[in-house]
């Protein structure tokens, strides 16, 4: 009887010290933690905090724009020149471009070697990307003090970029091959602005589209008029009588055009104004031009342009030998 | 009948320690709790709780006007773990032509962010649609606010300088204030305020670098000050004990506005603290917010102890819409552009010249016209 009794009790004894411990897990899981001691750790919770970010950041990139396979490819082709805002353009249009699945951007730099500057910077964007470089001979550079209309820029760096893109296109096979074939092209200056609906509404283009593009010739905005979806003319405040008075960032190629026509090429002695006209005269004609952005009644991209940043004082460091230091990339 | 009875009391005993043990496990193998991307609705509703306006905000101090009405939604967040600290970004905005474009191009890098509250405010007695509508779309956590700067307080060419107030002060104190309001200084609520102008350039690192500010952190701008780039002077003990400007380098906080960042709990704590609005000399705006709240030696260098540039101070050119209109002039401002170029001439002699250079007229580069134009023959 003793030992049954003392089994009892023990047995008893047993379940209420464990009841007791559930209860206490119980209420600690809805208290607030006393944080006090995590102090002393601060280091060791932010490099914790830090790694999970990372996992987000990871898990942005992958997600989004990995499911997006099976749409046609955009090559951007972005012409670049060496200048102190340059790295700064070159990063905000990168994070425009990160949102945008199945892109190429082709960055083709005026200058004679590529520059460490832009190799760094695209490495580091996690864009697929092709770097070029091309430098435009001196006769069609501007020179100092020049009005940057004089001249047309770029013309030489577009066409390196073609030139690559032809390569590229007859080098491959397969896979690849198919997917060029619904590809787009488009030119997208460094320092304009570009909003994520334009590239949707680019990535189907049979021939040639078009769209309104802001902040260009002296207006709001510069256009073409579509009437029964076909463009019959163009709304433009300078010379309408241009065969495609049209800005650069205003209408996007399909690659199959630009490898069925080897010859097309941006003339780089055209005329100020001349240049698109240049390179889509040999392309198309104007009623097979493909209205876009609700057949161009919508701005989706605006021709901004960078101030150039006021030196003055930086001069007058370097006069006296105490520049900022030219390690630090700007 | 022992039998039953010894097998009860056995499950009465097991279950209670495999209940502890399992729950154990589960606070030791999981100390934060990472989203799952079908939780993000969870989280923005309760970040919806937690940031809608209760009742309307009812000004206390004299400078800063009642605002009407505010609007604050959380939808399809791009990244958000309630273990990091929130950056709440104040940008204060206006109309012009541009507006549209730098709002967007910020809205694309905002983006990239995780944890992000946007608190946009307009120079407007309105809120107006463009914005509405550019908020709603963008797939931002944001906070649309607007105050309107009182004409003839609005920075002006000429007369009265010590009645301008910098533009844009009263629309960040305007943020400052709803962060006052909406944020109580809760346990736990960490964050960062960072003060961006609409048409900077932000590189994702400066994000990241920002976040993990205690008090004050500070780092180099490009394109600042006349230089290359502005930064704080670094001492071999890794504190900031001076200013690399040139412009007025003794100033208290010589920094720009993109170059700071301050800890929220800190803007909480002292309720006190704003941007003063009147009788502050050019560059000393950031100073006017800072003393208030640190001093020197509480800032924290970032960006590799001031080494990198992450931040650059980019100014869009104001584009000449010429071409608008018939004649090509009811655009006011071109004229008052043309005017400051011909060096005070007056508009009398402009129009001569335009009509003796027979309908071309070719302008400096820095007004950003980069055509040859003629009158548009209509």
């Amino acid at each position: 009887m003793r030992m049954r009794l003392k089994l009892k009790t023990v047995f008893v004894l047993y379940f209420m010290v464990s009841l007791f411990g559930l209860l206490y897990a119980l209420m600690q899981l809805g208290q607030r933690c006393d944080c006090r001691d995590h102090e002393q750790s601060k280091d060791q919770q932010i490099s914790q905090l830090k790694g999970e970010l990372q996992k987000l950041q990871e898990h942005i990139k992958t997600s989004e724009l990995s499911k997006k396979t099976d749409v046609p490819r955009i090559y951007v082709i972005t012409p670049t020149y060496a200048r102190l805002v340059q790295k700064a353009e070159l990063t905000r249009l990168s994070h425009t471009f990160l949102h945008v699945p199945q892109l190429h951007w082709i960055v083709v730099e005026d200058a004679p070697q590529q520059t460490q500057l832009v190799s760094d910077f695209l490495s580091a964007s996690g864009l697929t990307y092709t770097h070029l470089n091309k430098l435009t001979p001196k006769e069609r550079k501007l020179q100092e003090g020049d009005p940057n209309w004089l001249k047309p820029r770029g013309a030489e760096q577009r066409n390196e970029g073609l030139r690559w893109l032809r390569w590229m296109g007859s080098t491959v096979h397969g896979k690849e091959a198919a997917a060029l074939e619904e590809a787009v092209v488009y030119f997208a200056d460094d320092d304009n602005t570009y909003s994520l609906q334009l590239f949707e509404e680019m990535r189907y283009t049979y021939r040639v589209s078009v769209w309104p593009v802001g902040l260009v010739g002296g207006m709001k905005f510069e256009r073409p008029v579509v009437e029964d979806g076909k463009v019959v003319r163009f709304h433009t405040g300078w010379r309408p009588n241009r065969p495609f008075p049209i800005d650069m960032a205003g209408f996007a190629v399909s690659l199959r055009l630009v490898l069925t026509n080897k010859e097309a090429l941006f003339d780089g002695d055209a005329q100020m104004g001349f240049l698109e006209s240049s390179f889509l005269q040999h392309l198309v004609t104007m009623d097979d031009l493909e209205p876009k952005a609700d057949l161009c009644t919508k701005v989706l991209v605006w021709h901004t342009r960078t101030e150039k940043p006021k030196m003055k004082r930086e001069e007058a460091l370097l006069k006296q030998g105490m520049g900022s230091d030219p390690d630090v990339e700007v | 009948m022992p039998k039953r009875k010894d097998v009860l009391a056995l499950i009465l005993i097991v279950l209670p320690w495999t209940l502890l043990i399992t729950l154990w496990h589960q606070r030791a193998g999981n100390p934060l709790l990472p989203i799952p991307r079908d939780n993000r609705t969870g989280t923005s509703k309760a970040h919806q709780r937690s940031f809608r306006l209760q009742k309307p905000c009812l000004s206390e101090n004299k400078h800063i006007p009642e605002v009407t009405r505010m609007k604050s939604i959380h939808s399809r967040s791009p990244a958000w773990s309630n273990a990091l600290p929130t950056l709440h970004i104040i940008t204060p905005t206006y109309s012009r032509p541009v507006q549209k474009a730098e709002l967007t191009r910020l809205a694309n890098t905002l983006l990239h962010v995780p944890n992000l509250h946007w608190l946009l405010v307009e120079d407007s007695a309105q809120k107006t649609p463009l914005v509405s509508r550019l908020l709603e779309n963008s797939r931002l956590n944001y906070t649309h606010l607007n105050v309107e700067t009182p004409p003839n307080l609005k920075v002006q060419r000429t007369k009265f300088r010590n009645a301008r107030i910098p533009r844009g002060t009263m629309q960040r104190n305007l943020a400052l204030r709803w962060l006052r309001a909406n944020i109580g200084p809760r346990l736990g609520q960490s964050g960062v305020v960072y003060f961006a102008d609409d048409d900077n350039t932000y590189s994702l690192e400066l994000f990241e670098e920002m976040r993990w500010t205690h008090k004050a952190s500070v780092w180099p701008v490009a394109f600042v000050g006349g230089l290359r780039y502005e930064s704080p002077k670094i001492n071999s003990q890794g504190k900031v004990s001076g200013w690399r400007t040139v412009f007025d380098p003794r100033r208290p906080f010589a920094i720009d506005m993109a170059g700071f960042a301050v800890n929220l709990q800190l803007i909480l704590s002292k309720p006190q603290a704003y941007f003063k609005l009147k009788g502050v000399k050019g560059g000393y705006q950031e100073s006017s917010l800072l003393q208030d709240l640190v001093t020197l030696s509480d800032l924290e260098p970032k960006a590799d102890n001031c080494t990198k540039v992450l931040v650059w101070h980019t100014r869009t050119e104001r584009p000449l819409l010429v071409n608008e209109g018939k004649k090509g002039f009811t655009d006011g401002r071109v004229e008052e552009l043309l005017h400051n170029t011909k060096k005070k001439k007056k508009r009398r002699s402009f129009r001569f010249m335009w009509t003796k250079k027979t309908d071309c007229i070719l302008l400096r580069e820095d007004l950003h016209i980069h055509t040859v134009f003629r009158m548009p023959q209509r």
